[in-house]
């Protein structure tokens, strides 16, 4: 991918993070007292009655998406701004995609897992 | 001729993140960096800690609703601890100034608010960073101090 892509989404993602991660904030902070919305059960937007909502858990699905490409590309832009070359280029790229696809796997299979749960 | 690893990580710690000498742009610059480092260390924790709500690292299949809720409730009066609540202010201000000058700069990457080139003259103030650009950034701390003080306000009850 080119480096202009790279960067293209960075910016697309940061964006849509501002989104849904403000749906996220808003869904914990100012639906009631925190302290209920992140309880197990019992209120409205607790734990788990958010990850069975299919448009919240949705949220949270894309907002893992943006802010793991987001996170490990801007860490990926500061590594490569430390110094170059191609080795450590190509190395700290493909480093940190392996990262992002296992904190990807492990977030989905907990929204997953929620959403299911009886 | 490349410098090695070591003397450029060494010129990056001591250069980028200790902006004291330049202009306010490298302070832009370097909190923008330092809010997204932190962001991401409190990303990597959420993905960790919300994976406890169905019963954490080993569970793989749907457990019973009674387990995930005894995991999940065990780690939130682990994290119902004043420390965790300062750090959760602490990155309240980072990502809202990463949201503000973010969209600063997401603003210049496709050509807006960008200042016309011109002969450098004392005091040599960079014509790159303009005044709606300047009040964005003074606009990104403000919502940083604002959302601190809202964090307080939350999990201190001031």
């Amino acid at each position: 991918m080119k480096e202009s892509t790279k960067m293209l989404l960075h910016y697309v993602t940061g964006l849509g993070i501002v989104i849904v991660g403000g749906v996220h904030l808003f869904t914990v902070f100012l639906t009631g007292s925190y302290v209920q919305n992140l309880a197990f059960s019992g209120g409205q937007f607790s734990v788990i009655a958010v990850y069975r909502n299919l448009v919240l858990a949705l949220t949270l699905e894309l907002l893992l998406v943006f802010v793991d490409y987001h996170a490990l590309n801007g860490i990926r832009v500061i590594l490569i701004e430390f110094h170059q070359g191609t080795r450590w280029e190509r190395g700290v790229a493909w480093v940190l995609a392996v990262a992002g696809i296992l904190l990807f796997i492990y977030g989905t299979r907990t929204i997953l897992i929620a959403n299911a749960l009886a | 001729m490349t410098d090695s690893l070591a003397s450029d990580l060494k010129r990056a710690l001591f250069g980028w993140f200790y902006p004291v000498r330049y202009n306010l742009e490298r302070w832009a610059y370097a909190l923008q960096r330092i809010s997204g480092i932190a962001v991401t260390g409190y990303f990597l924790a959420h993905i960790v800690e919300t994976g406890n709500v169905v019963g954490g690292l080993d569970v793989w299949s749907v457990p019973a609703t009674s387990h995930a809720q005894d995991v999940w409730t065990a780690t939130f009066q682990f994290l119902d601890n004043p420390l965790f609540d300062v750090g959760l202010v602490v990155i309240g201000f980072m990502l809202a100034y990463h949201t503000i000058n973010g969209i600063r700069l997401t603003l210049t990457e496709f050509g807006f608010l960008q200042g016309r080139p011109a002969r450098p003259d004392f005091p040599y103030e960079p014509k790159s960073f303009t005044k709606v650009q300047r009040a964005l950034f003074w606009l990104s701390i403000l919502f940083a101090v604002a959302s601190a003080v809202y964090a307080l306000n939350v999990f201190f009850g001031v």
